[in-house]
């Protein structure tokens, strides 16, 4: 059987690859568009500026024109060309004819006592945008995730959307405000319109992207592109990439910016800033919007209309017994939260394409990126440690391992060194634990306290009959092993922060990794401190690492004893007591705390009390293990296996869960 | 710097003090006095009359109790900034342990009758100063709790 299908409309077969379009001829895609019964929305020259419009002929376009962006300045200037895209973008937005700044939404009428309400209809006439960029196209898809991804749509934005056909066209040229780079739209475009243009001396390289688009290409006089014209077009968007950089480091942007709501900077942008909205106003993003209702003077006929509102205004937060944000620091802080870091969690994305619109176009040229890299500076980026598959991972299986030696640490606590270990357990990392196994003892989880090439140790405190016999052991003994299991301390995300480690007794053994990780590439952390608790002086673990941490490795090594004999001259009282009093602001620190659960929650309390961040207080649980790979359901704490999920967990994570009796 | 300026200098190196009103601080520095101890020194002796309410500035001081058979327990050190003596302003004005200078100390002492015949007469001082002594004494009281749990025991304690 043959299918036929449809002939195809137009003067030629389809292009394989890119087509060039003479620059004269782009006035043929333009009637083209106009045919369809399209306003083609371009842009010219108004006002000493770029701004959108309609356009009819290649003479409405700025033929020649560039201009020149930085904080609170724009300039046109010649080019000394014929390019009609040499410039970047300007202060409209295409939001303007999705998302228009007035439009009448419902018409209400009183009859008597009969009141009707009439919803407006939208305007949905054809239209073209020619000249989109990559972060205008970003950023009508950040609006459609706005108005049209969630459970509400927004009839008059979807209506209005639904009519756009969209020429694209490549950033040729950057401004000083651009950073697209860094919020990850641009400088490319890669999708999101119908045809794309780049644009060469003689003219545009063309391709389309949807079916609309081909049709449309299909009529219009293409070449095929020259291998040449293809190389200069990518070289010169590369080009412009490597012009922008990278300004805002926006790797972990959302929770660097959440943990400084309180960053004194907040209050010193907020005496520069004029709260004037211009910003909002140029941000192609910005959707809040506020409704008024007007009516004629017999009070009979009356028309609510929405229009673009600003969080910058003063009523935005308003309520009858005033705004929730009264100050020009609140709104600031709202505005760039919600932008960069908010706007993740309710719609999946940055609030952000990085047009640096609301850079150039601020009147005392705050710039946004100074701000981000103030307030939320960027960490060196360090690639998460993935963890290693653990070895006899299913509880009927072992490997075994030879102590070589044995450290009696204090009157019930022994630290066993392992020699030849699985492969497996040399990679493991910072906070995970063995399941250890001794013939006629039920398998324990033991936290691993110290890697080595070639073994690992434990530390075992001899507390019940299989720990006491573990803590026996002696020199050529083996054991049974599996793992490593659990995930580890995110050391990768403290790297560029103060860390703090908080620790009692025992708790030290699980940590201890972290110390030596630390002491390794000391550099990659800001101010470290170790506060360790135990019950007696003798009780103290690892005595000669301590002290070298302290007096050789740049540690602030703090300890302190529950209880203590004349002769003990150092520090007396539980280890929180070493700092519910310091002054130090906890709002860049990291927090990893290890101990009774008890005294967790007490240290919890004092850190947050310092200002550090739930979700940069980590702990690490204990409860009862069997399997040690989330099988055997013993050590479920609310949704959590421990020994699966954990045993490592920041206090935002668990909650309300974390302390609660019986869980 | 005269003595008054030195001593509010001295004072704000203290959650105790810093923070305070100007006004505050200058009469809390004019009622107080240096005070510096040997290692070794006893400063004060369970169930003595305490005349003196006591910022530490430097160095540390032990605060314990002694257990017949067990001897003298520390329950407590005291570390730069805190207050290691205020019994002198609750009645009946006796020290609840004995207070051992370990290190050598620097300290800034009131004397107890005048501290609180001011604090009597200045509301304002008192309003200010007061509600610090609580937070002083509420620290040692949560601190104390924590420590009784004993949770580094290797033991259970047993039920009773």
């Amino acid at each position: 059987m043959v299918i036929r299908t449809a002939p195809l409309r137009g003067h030629r077969p389809a292009l394989e690859g890119p087509g060039f379009l003479a620059r004269a001829d782009l006035q043929i895609l333009i009637d083209l568009l106009r045919e369809e019964g399209r306003r083609v929305i371009g842009p010219t020259v108004s006002d000493g500026a770029i701004v959108f419009d309609e356009v009819t002929s290649l003479d409405d376009l700025p033929r020649g024109i560039g201009d020149e962006q930085a904080p609170g300045r724009y300039r046109l200037r010649r080019r000394g060309d014929e390019r009609l895209f040499g410039f970047v973008v300007g202060p409209t937005a295409w939001k303007k004819w999705t998302f228009p700044a007035l439009v009448a939404l419902t018409r209400a009428s009183k009859d008597g006592h009969k009141l009707s309400f009439v919803p407006e209809p939208p305007d949905t006439s054809p239209v073209a945008f020619l000249g989109a960029r990559a972060c205008d196209l970003a950023a009508l898809g950040v609006q459609d995730t706005v108005f049209t991804g969630t459970a509400f749509v927004d009839p008059d934005y979807a209506a209005r959307r639904a009519r756009v056909f969209i020429v694209a066209v490549q950033c040729t040229n950057a401004a000083s405000t651009c950073f697209c780079t860094s919020m990850g739209t641009g400088p490319e475009v890669e999708s999101g319109h119908d045809v794309l243009l780049t644009e060469l001396d003689g003219g545009f390289l063309i391709e389309a992207d949807t079916a609309a688009g081909r049709i449309l290409l299909e009529k219009l006089p293409l070449r095929p592109a020259s291998a040449t014209e293809q190389y200069g077009a990518a070289a010169t968007v590369a080009a412009v990439r490597a012009r922008i950089g990278d300004p805002v480091p926006a790797a972990g942007l959302h929770d660097r910016l959440l943990a400084q709501l309180d960053n004194p900077r907040w209050a010193q942008v907020a005496e520069r800033c004029i709260t004037c909205g211009n910003c909002t106003l140029a941000c192609p993003t910005c959707f809040c919007t506020t409704l008024t209702q007007t009516t004629d003077l017999t009070g009979v006929d009356a028309v609510m209309y929405r229009s673009w509102d600003s969080c910058f205004s003063p009523g935005f937060a308003k309520v009858a017994g005033g705004s929730f944000r009264s100050r020009p620091r609140d709104r600031y802080r709202q505005w760039l939260t919600h932008k960069f870091a908010t706007w993740w969690d309710q719609f999946g994305s940055s609030g952000c394409v990085g047009c640096g619109r609301c850079i150039t176009w601020c009147p005392v040229g705050i710039d946004v990126r100074d701000e981000l890299n103030a307030i939320a500076p960027a960490v060196p980026l360090v690639p998460e440690v993935t963890l290693v598959e653990p070895v006899a991972a299913t509880p009927n299986d072992f490997v075994t391992a030879r102590v070589v030696a044995s450290r009696q640490e204090s009157v019930d606590t022994t630290t066993l060194t392992l020699t030849g270990t699985d492969p497996a357990f040399a990679k493991g990392s910072t906070g995970q634990f063995a399941m250890v196994a001794l013939p006629g003892f039920p398998p324990l989880p033991i936290s691993i306290s110290r890697f080595l090439p070639d073994g690992i140790e434990l530390t075992i405190r001899g507390a019940g009959p299989a720990t006491k016999a573990m803590c026996a052991m002696l020199v050529g003994e083996e054991l049974g092993l599996r793992g490593p299991l659990g995930n580890n301390w995110p050391l990768d995300r403290a790297v560029g922060r103060d860390l703090v480690i908080v620790t009692g007794g025992i708790g030290l053994a699980p940590l201890r990794p972290v110390l030596h990780a630390i002491v390794a590439d000391r550099r990659r952390f800001g101010d470290v401190k170790l506060f360790y608790g135990a019950r007696t002086p003798a009780d103290l673990l690892f005595r000669d690492e301590l002290e070298r941490w302290g007096a050789r490795d740049g540690i602030d090594v703090s300890l302190t004893v529950d209880r203590a004999g004349p002769g003990w001259t150092g520090r007396v009282g539980i280890v929180t007591h070493l700092f519910d009093q310091a002054t130090w602001d906890g709002t860049n620190m990291t927090a990893f705390v290890c101990g009774p659960e008890r005294m967790m929650q007490a240290t919890a309390t004092t850190l947050a009390g310092r200002g550090v961040p739930a979700s940069r207080i980590h702990v690490t649980l204990e409860r009862h293990m069997e399997c040690g790979i989330g099988l055997c359901g013993h050590c479920q704490m609310g949704k959590y296996f421990v020994c699966r999920d954990g045993p490592v967990f920041s206090i935002g994570q668990l909650g309300d869960i974390f302390g609660r009796e019986g869980i | 710097m005269n003595e008054t300026a030195a001593l509010i200098a001295a004072l704000n190196t203290s959650w105790f003090s810093s923070g305070l009103s100007e006004k505050a601080q200058t009469r809390l520095a004019e009622l107080g006095r240096r005070f510096n101890a040997e290692p070794g020194t006893e400063l004060f002796r369970e169930g003595d009359t305490s005349d003196i309410f006591g910022i530490l500035i430097r160095g540390r001081v032990a605060l314990r109790t002694l257990v017949p058979e067990r001897g003298d327990v520390t329950i407590l050190t005291v570390e730069p900034g805190d207050v290691y003596l205020w019994s002198s302003l609750v009645p009946p004005y006796r020290a609840s342990s004995n207070g051992v200078a370990i290190e050598a100390i620097e300290a800034i002492i009131f004397d107890g009758a005048a501290l609180r015949a001011a604090l009597r007469e200045d509301c304002e001082l008192a309003t200010a100063l007061y509600p610090r002594v609580l937070v002083a004494v509420e620290r040692r009281l949560h601190a104390t709790r924590l420590q009784m749990l004993d949770l580094f025991a290797t033991e259970q304690v047993k039920e009773w």
